[in-house]
């Protein structure tokens, strides 16, 4: 019956994804991906965020299934420009740099690449399978939560946010903490009550998430970018040879399947995903290899495994945005805003009022892999030519996107000035040491938590002690608990830093 | 060690700032009851986190030291702004072409490495692009020269 079932859904999903329609949104959200990720300095936030007033002109599944793309298609080509520059072209490829760059200028970059991408189309693959088979069982146990669930839930998220963010646990905090007040400015939806709006009318609605994740992710990005103008060396303009020895394959295969399910587990913890398990996966091998000494000089391990994880994790950090409806990192509150455009709520109920929808996406991605593996075998020549424009033009095109399309999502100019507030806040939280991505959270869970928050207060008439009384709400909260103790430990804490070091 | 220099105690004080100002501001939103929270109960909560954060921050600086601030990109910063703002303030006056140009050259002024025979080809192709794809092709309601130019 279950598998029935599956198939019976993939079937849908693939109904919906082979439409032609749907198969150009996948092939423009893979080739926009792969595009950014060659570029370093550009990131799949700050595009998703760009492009959200575009797929407002889509169809919400070809919205969607151009939204994933970016983010996965990012992946692949993140690692292009790890190995042939030496810059990480994503910030989840910053480990690859390590071996892969080694190995380019050795003259086996054909190699590296080819199984960077075939260890991506890989995870790929078996994280589709992951997140189809996931879903369904997770979707019916949320449909059961009650309100005080959904709050525990949301703090236990953020806890993970706090705990999986790099640098000060302190800092993550502050930003988790700012982010749920910011979120909290405009009209309060139960009262009527403005907050903190300073009598400006644009600010009624609230500050737009749109503006806010541009401003922070995508301008402030120019600025940092700008003052110091990293430029790599090119190991070699042409990538003969692209074909990997018997020998690299056979030991790639384990790295491969290791990364693979590393990366799937840690991308669907809140505040995972990709970034976090490339530097783990990394870790790992080092660990198991017989010859630890030798990683940084050209392993191919050192490359299989990361970019296999960040893809799994890019992957299945999908599973609690599409059951829970709760964002697990910067790109998935990108998604929620993308349904939001389209006026879809997220939450469980999305896999049952819009099957074709969540199971199209789903199939999407098993042939959003299958496109990116060819965009990026033979035709890795087209992308290394990207990194030949300098980051100064790159600069003026991002910015003017950046005004147009958050001036086109309400043809409204006052948006635009906020991405200039906000930039030049997201350029201060940088050289603060802050990290973005829970303020971004935190932003977009503090409303939530306060709906629930008065939902469980008017069930429970006052009493606050229901949170603890209800077995679920129990159980997130004790876990949220324990990582918090967890994360102050002093030997905890040295491995967290030397993992984040690496 | 310079206390105002360190990174850490910037952060500190940023946190601060925003927990004072969010209770100062908030102080007179209703609390409602226990069964009925009001307006003011979450951003009092929030901002006496911020300000226990920043309160913390400082103390791990006093006992532990922090990393020093690096300095201020402020030329591409200031630029970069002003280019937003001149977009926001131009594009329902100036028409598009109008606006891209001066915020484009403002972002190209604010860049330490501008080659401006560069900029110039680059910057009549985004024009091309801009005109083409948001106007012509998506039909977004700007005018590409002010509005009353006999050329529109």
């Amino acid at each position: 019956m279950e598998l029935a079932g599956l198939l019976a859904n993939l079937g849908l999903g693939f109904s919906v994804a082979v439409s032609l329609q749907n198969l150009l949104w996948c092939l423009a959200g893979a080739v926009i991906g792969t595009c950014i990720g060659v570029l370093p300095g550009v990131g799949p936030v700050a595009t998703m965020a760009l492009l959200l007033p575009v797929t407002y002109l889509l169809p919400a599944e070809g919205a969607l299934i151009m939204l994933a793309g970016i983010y996965y298609g990012a992946q692949y080509g993140g690692s292009t420009t790890a190995i042939l520059v030496n810059l990480p072209g994503e910030s989840s490829s910053v480990v690859t740099t390590l071996d892969g760059y080694q190995m380019a200028r050795q003259g086996r970059a054909g190699p590296a690449l080819a199984i960077a991408a075939l260890g991506s189309f890989f995870a790929g693959c078996v994280a589709t399978v992951a997140i189809a088979l996931a879903a369904p069982p997770l979707t019916r146990l949320a449909q059961q939560f009650t309100p005080p669930d959904y709050f525990s839930l949301m703090t236990l998220g953020l806890v993970f946010a706090i705990v999986l963010a790099r640098g000060s646990v302190l800092k993550a905090f502050g930003m988790v903490f700012l982010g749920m007040l910011l979120g909290l400015i405009g009209t309060d939806v139960n009262t009527g009550n403005l907050r903190y709006t300073f009598g400006i009318s644009d600010l009624f609605d609230g500050i737009g998430f749109v503006p806010l994740a541009m401003g922070v992710f995508g301008v402030a990005e120019i600025i940092a970018n700008l003052t110091n103008p990293e430029r790599g060396e090119l190991a070699s303009s042409k990538v003969s040879g692209l074909l990997p020895t018997r020998e690299d394959v056979k030991r790639s295969i384990a790295p491969i399947v290791r990364g693979t399910v590393l990366g799937g587990l840690l991308g669907i913890l809140p505040g995972g995903g990709a970034i976090l398990a490339s530097f783990s996966a990394y870790t790992l091998e080092k660990k198991v290899s017989r010859t630890p000494e030798k990683f940084g000089t050209g392993m191919i391990e050192g490359v299989a495994a990361p970019e296999s994880a960040n893809n799994a994790a890019a992957q299945t950090s999908f599973i609690p945005m599409l059951t829970l409806g709760i964002p697990s990192n910067a790109v998935m509150a990108m998604m929620i805003g993308g349904m939001m455009i389209h006026g879809i709520v997220p939450g469980p109920q999305v896999m049952e009022q819009r099957p074709g929808l969540f199971w199209g996406m789903i199939v999407s991605m098993w042939f959003g892999n299958l496109m990116l593996i060819v965009l990026n075998l033979p035709l890795i020549g087209i992308w290394v030519r990207l990194l030949l424009v300098p980051y100064r033009l790159l600069a003026i095109a991002i910015l003017f996107f950046c005004s147009i399309g958050v001036y086109s999502l309400n043809n409204s100019a006052n948006e635009v000035l906020m991405i200039a507030v906000f930039g030049l806040f997201g350029y201060l939280l940088m050289k603060l040491d802050f990290e973005p991505a829970p303020l971004l959270l935190g932003f977009l869970l503090g409303p939530m938590m306060e709906v629930y928050m008065r939902r469980t207060m008017l069930l429970s008439r006052g009493d606050p002690w229901v949170f603890l009384q209800r077995p679920l709400s129990l159980c997130f909260l004790v876990l949220a608990a324990l990582l918090l103790v967890f994360v102050v430990l002093p030997n905890v804490r040295q491995a967290r830093e030397a993992a984040f070091r690496e | 060690m310079r206390i105002r220099s360190s990174q850490d105690f910037a952060a500190g004080l940023l946190l601060l700032a925003f927990g004072v100002a969010g209770l100062w501001i908030g102080a007179d939103y209703p609390m409602g009851t226990a069964q009925r929270p009001g307006t003011g109960v979450l951003p009092m909560i929030l901002s006496w986190c911020l300000i226990g954060t920043g309160v913390l921050l400082w103390i791990k600086t006093a006992v532990a030291g922090s990393a020093r601030l690096t300095p201020w990109a402020w030329r591409p910063a200031i630029l970069v702004s002003l280019a937003t703002v001149a977009f926001a303030l131009l594009v329902d006056r100036l028409g598009l072409v109008g606006t891209m140009i001066v915020s484009m050259t403002l972002t190209a002024l604010g860049t330490p490495d501008t080659r401006w025979r560069e900029y110039l080809v680059f910057a009549l192709l985004m024009l091309a692009l801009g005109v083409g794809l948001f106007i012509y092709a998506l039909g977004m309601p700007i005018p590409a020269l002010p509005a009353g130019s006999q050329w529109n």
